[in-house]
């Protein structure tokens, strides 16, 4: 019978050879684990459209009424705290893992020839996930959501010459308004999704075309000459990618579930006080991911500095990133025998978690 | 029957100009409406209303004492018309002159809190500081508090929602 089906669709697309080519893709024993972190970023954006499709049923992008559907979904859809849940820890445990995955990247140089393009995919993905996070925090129609819309959109109007443009655009208007609300409900379920869902493809078909690098140290020389350029399609030992890989990647993505579960049902996603735009003592607060830049707003005071922590801070640092592949063209990449790009890229981590952590202290003056 | 491309060298010049010239096409007249869509809040007039704050001997003002009075717009945004509750800061100064601060930060628009203690504004989000007559006296803000674009008529005061010395039209 299934036989028969298979044969069915051999006969006329060659099914089965296309899915073998796809599976038995040979990729580096050791390392496997390494490689698991990009696997269950494409299984948590599924999930995110997946859960973020079934949202769709009871919310409405309107100020302040959002606020209102979000908690329905929350207190009266069954399991809804669930689903919402899983939607807000699977874009955080996302972000977290999405950081993760370019660190791992990063430290076993993956990034360099002839990679570039996957990296710079993965930055497109990166920004991309970025901002769905935070315009899914302003979708919520809560205080918070209010606040983050008026601070961000006025950071984007320090960019130079067309910031004031950027800013109408994004709000639809001078003020914070429904139709600002639209415009970001627009790019979070539409605009910003078809991106990522473009972009992965690219991703995956990179990382085919090239092979996997992975962790340097699996090569005994690291050191990749120039006369066999295809050394890096050929590490000492491989495995198929079905099973072998997806067993790990399966392994990884049920343990990462697990906790987005878990706390999907018992930490859930808080909802957060209506939006009252004349409270006098509400101290708005950004998404954890986004402490280290609101720390970085702390500094440069009065009129000409506060374009550095506005806009050349952050793009000057997302630029470099942007470019890491063509600014370190050097071709070691053990992590150990590059130690500069090591404790740079070690260094740069430290600074990101303390920035959020002191980011993420009370600073609100109101008790004092 | 026309020649394929592999005949005629110059037939496939032909198809592949053909070819970009329908996609630009089908690619320029997309853009037009699109590009409208976006830019469209460009070329709109903001609505700018006149709403009534209220009387002046009813405010019970008090020398260097900030007082927080919401004032409601009514304004058209888009398709709707809705209700904008803002906060205007009135301050009397000590020779009896008015001041009708917002109480967004002008660093990056969050809402102040006054506090007594130390007679001073603090921003809650990234340590602005302004003191009782708006100016910067601490944190990032890079220009004084704004003010409401005001008028009095009798006692009654006008508020606008409008800021004075704003030409790039920050804050809410
Ligand atoms: C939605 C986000 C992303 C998804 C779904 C994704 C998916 C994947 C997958 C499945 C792999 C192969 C397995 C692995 O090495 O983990 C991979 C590899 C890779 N990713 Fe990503 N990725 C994402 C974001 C990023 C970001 C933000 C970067 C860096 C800026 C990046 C750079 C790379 C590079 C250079 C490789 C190749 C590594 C190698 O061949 O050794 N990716 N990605
Ligand atoms: S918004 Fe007030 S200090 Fe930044």
């Amino acid at each position: 019978m299934f036989k028969q089906i298979q044969n069915w669709f051999d006969e006329r697309i060659g099914l089965t050879k296309v899915i073998e080519e796809f599976n038995g893709e040979r990729i580096p024993r050791r390392g496997g684990w390494a490689y698991t972190l990009g696997s269950v970023l494409a299984f948590l954006f599924t999930v995110q459209v997946v859960t973020g499709i079934f949202l769709l049923f009871y919310y409405v992008p309107y100020f302040p009424i959002a606020r209102n559907a979000t908690y329905f979904i929350k207190h009266h859809v069954i399991f809804g705290n669930i689903l919402l849940g899983i939607h807000l820890w699977g874009a955080f445990t996302m972000i977290f893992i999405i950081l993760i995955h370019m660190a791992r990247v990063y430290f076993s140089g993956a990034y360099k020839k002839p990679r570039e393009m996957q990296w710079i995919a993965g930055m497109v993905l990166f920004s991309v996930v970025v901002v769905l996070g935070l315009t899914g925090y302003m979708l919520v129609g809560n205080e918070n959501s209010w606040w983050t819309i008026n601070v961000l959109t006025n950071v984007a109007s320090h960019t130079p010459f067309i910031g004031g443009f950027i800013r109408e655009i994004a709000k639809g208007g001078t003020e914070t308004s429904v139709l600002t609300m639209q415009h970001i409900f627009a790019v979070h379920v539409w605009l910003l999704p078809i991106v990522v869902i473009m972009f992965i493809p690219i991703h995956l078909f990179l990382i085919r075309k090239t092979g996997h690098q992975g962790m340097a140290l699996e090569y005994k020389n690291s050191k990749l000459c120039d006369d066999d350029e295809k050394k890096w399609q050929h590490p000492d030992g491989t495995v198929p990618f079905f099973p072998d890989q997806f067993y790990k990647d399966m392994i990884v993505a049920i343990g990462v579930f697990a906790v987005v579960y878990i706390l999907a049902v018992y930490v859930g996603a808080p909802i957060g006080p209506m939006y009252r735009p004349l409270a006098l003592n509400f101290a708005p607060e950004a998404d954890w991911y986004f402490l280290a830049n609101e720390e970085l707003l702390k500094f440069f005071p009065g009129h000409g500095l506060i374009i550095f922590s506005t806009f050349l801070i952050p793009s000057i640092g997302f630029a470099i990133l942007f470019a890491l592949p063509f600014i370190d063209r050097t071709k070691e990449r053990s992590p150990f025998k590059r130690p500069a790009a090591t404790v740079l890229g070690i260094l740069f981590l430290l600074l990101l978690v303390y920035l959020t952590l002191i980011g993420g202290e009370p600073k609100a003056p109101a008790t004092v | 029957m026309a020649k394929s491309s592999e005949e005629s060298p110059s037939r496939r010049t032909f198809m592949m100009v053909v070819i970009g010239l329908i996609s630009t096409v089908i690619g320029i007249a997309l853009a037009v409406p699109i590009l409208g869509a976006v830019l469209n809040p460009l070329f709109k007039k903001r609505d700018i209303v006149w709403t009534k704050l209220g009387k002046i001997s009813d405010l019970n003002l008090k020398p260097l004492v900030p007082k927080f009075v919401p004032v409601y717009f009514r304004v058209k945004e888009g398709w709707s018309v809705n209700t904008l509750p803002r906060q205007v800061v009135v301050v009397k100064q000590v020779n009896g002159d008015l001041l009708f601060f917002s109480n967004q930060c002008t660093h990056l628009g969050c809402p102040l809190h006054w506090i007594p203690a130390r007679q001073k504004f603090l921003c809650p989000c990234h340590g602005g500081m302004f003191n009782i007559t708006g100016q910067v006296v601490g944190g990032p803000p890079p220009r004084p508090l704004y003010q409401w674009v005001h008028k009095m008529e009798g006692n009654n005061v006008y508020i606008q929602n409008k800021f004075k010395d704003n030409p790039k039209d920050r804050g809410i």
